[in-house]
């Protein structure tokens, strides 16, 4: 598989505040990526870093076979910078055909292309609307759109969905699932739910260093997340469900979390059917589920072992 | 150069010239161009303009400024355009300033520069904001000159062919007087922050470099052509040169336009987005 983004041994500081700290990662085409941290754990150092915006101290980056900000990747690297607004001087419109024809494109194909990512991302009607008369979510999916023109190969986006709502950031995370079939995306964001749900790649910047989290591991040991129904409340007890599971064949473990959620842990070598196993044993006990998932959370896989060790 | 520096260039060009005749900001800017210059042309340059026909007048600035050669002013075509040229020359480098304080740092700031940036390079970015605040200082220089023509043509009852090609002298002067300013303020809004901190810094270090230059010239008299090699150092050649072949006097703010481009340039590309 090609790689796209290769990064080596990169490190940012700012003052004696070390941002980033000999990072290592290597992102191949087709691949959707998500960089995940708390605030301040360089997440957004490391966008501007690879957009071409900011210097490295030290290491080496290289995005599609260039260097990050140079010619060669004008119109094959895009990016959603957080916190960056369009000009509110001008239409949406006019701003995006400008950005089409710093491209490459001519002025009707701009004109023509614009209104197609504008429409991508719900706007198509707001051509002629001045940044600064829109909203701060229609706004942003300007910003978005942006990032569409033309055929990117390499999508950056840094909190694509915070302050839409959710109706929006619905729109929004299906348009990238969309995109992705076409381009590659690496995407910032505090939404783990959103991030699992587009992404097969994690990147955890934790302390300015870099772990990687796939997110379809192969391991021996399966997981199951469980959560009860709340109408049968009265009903169910969390240590009698634990002692029902772990009578299961196959079950290595069972963790009850808050709101009658269960984490279940198993062997799949033992049994191939554990989760209709798991389906009988809730009716015989007639516990309705809410919500039952294979695999562990993005949540639990990152946030699972740092609060073992806290505690 | 690269073909697609000069698109780019062009295309920046365009977008500022936009701005100047399609957004609020640009028409406030043409507004209080024209305030300006209807209170200069109605109360200084056409009454003035009758007092430099007048023969005595015309001697005694001879008589006066002859060693100068002031008295050269008197030979353009039209006693309208001896005035444009004079109040422009002096009145041009100081708005400039001011009119081209924001070429960068309020796309900076705003973060509109990490969307340009990912599709143009510093260097057009900065030659391009350059040349689109040149194409719109010629748009008020052309207004303002073609304003000056109609009360002359209004004033002799007609229009010379001579005083046409005056005021395309006289504008191709005054770009070209205003292009080492433009580009000083390319590099104080690549640097500073805001429009308004681009021209305080601006302001306060022509002054401390005047006033620095002044001191030591006071104590090393020989270092006075120094004084030669400041931005707008040509203007007072300029005041009483006539024809194209004064464009000689072109050489020096060229010079300086091109050595404030690479400045800007440098401090873009260094600089954080």
């Amino acid at each position: 598989m090609q790689s796209i983004i290769n990064v080596s041994n990169l490190s940012k500081s700012y003052g004696r505040n070390l941002v980033l700290n000999n990072i290592s990662f290597t992102v191949n085409s087709g691949e959707t990526v998500a960089l995940i941290g708390q605030n301040g754990a360089g997440k957004t150092t490391l966008f501007s870093l690879l957009c071409g915006y900011i210097k490295a101290d030290s290491g080496e980056m290289q995005l599609l076979g260039g260097q990050p900000g140079s010619q060669a990747l004008f119109g094959k690297v895009a990016a959603l910078p957080q916190d960056a607004q369009l000009d509110p001087a001008f239409s949406i419109g006019q701003q995006l055909s400008f950005y089409g024809q710093l491209q490459g494109l001519s002025a009707s194909e701009a004109g023509a292309e614009t209104k197609r990512v504008l429409a991508l991302v719900d706007l198509a009607a707001n051509y002629h609307t001045k940044a600064g008369a829109l909203s701060h979510g229609m706004r942003k999916r300007a910003c978005m759109a942006q990032a569409f023109i033309g055929s990117p190969a390499l999508i950056l986006l840094d909190e694509p969905t915070a302050g839409l709502d959710p109706a929006n950031a619905l729109h929004i995370r299906e348009l990238i699932s969309d995109l992705s079939q076409h381009a590659s995306f690496l995407i910032s964001s505090h939404n783990i739910f959103e991030l699992e749900r587009l992404c097969n790649k994690v990147l955890y910047l934790q302390d300015g260093k870099l772990q990687q989290h796939h997110a379809q591991p192969n391991e021996s040991t399966a997981h199951i997340s469980l959560q009860l129904a709340t109408a049968s409340d009265a009903a169910v007890d969390s240590d009698a469900v634990c002692q029902q599971l772990q009578e299961l064949a196959g079950i290595t473990d069972v963790t009850a979390g808050r709101n009658h959620e269960y984490q279940l842990s198993y062997q799949p070598q033992q049994v191939d059917d554990f989760d209709i196993r798991l389906l009988q044993c809730l009716a015989a006990n007639g516990w309705q589920y809410k919500q039952l998932s294979k695999g562990k959370s993005l949540e639990q896989q990152l946030f699972a072992q740092k609060k073992a060790a806290n505690a | 150069m690269s073909l697609m520096l000069l698109r780019q260039t062009w295309l920046f060009s365009q977008v500022e010239l936009s701005r100047l005749w399609l957004t609020r900001r640009g028409l406030m800017t043409l507004a209080a161009t024209a305030v300006v210059w209807f209170f200069l042309l109605r109360y200084a340059i056409a009454p003035a303009s009758d007092i430099l026909q007048e023969p005595n007048f015309q001697k005694s600035l001879t008589a006066a400024f002859g060693m100068l050669g002031l008295h050269q002013l008197l030979n353009w075509p039209a006693p309208e355009l001896t005035l444009y040229w004079m109040l422009s020359l002096v009145l041009l480098p100081f708005l400039s300033l001011v009119f081209t304080a924001n070429q960068l740092s309020s796309d900076a700031a705003r973060g509109t520069l990490r969307f340009i940036s990912l599709r143009s390079s510093r260097t057009a970015i900065v030659l391009g904001r350059f040349c689109g605040q040149l194409v719109v200082q010629l748009c008020l220089i052309l207004l303002s000159l073609t304003a000056t023509l109609l009360i002359s043509a209004v004033r002799q009852g007609g229009l010379s062919w001579q005083a046409i090609e005056a005021s395309l002298l006289i504008s191709c002067h005054l770009l070209i007087v205003l292009m080492p300013f433009t580009a000083l303020m390319t590099v104080f809004s690549a640097w500073a922050r805001s429009s308004r901190l681009a021209l305080s810094l601006a302001i306060v270090t022509l002054g401390v470099v005047f006033g620095l230059l002044s001191w030591l010239i006071y104590h090393q008299p020989d270092a006075a052509f120094v004084l030669e090699y400041m931005p707008g150092a040509q203007i007072w050649q300029l005041i009483p040169a006539q024809g194209w072949q004064s464009l000689q006097l072109a050489a020096l703010p060229l010079a300086q336009t091109a050595i404030f481009l690479v400045i800007a340039q440098q401090i873009l590309s260094r600089r954080a987005l």
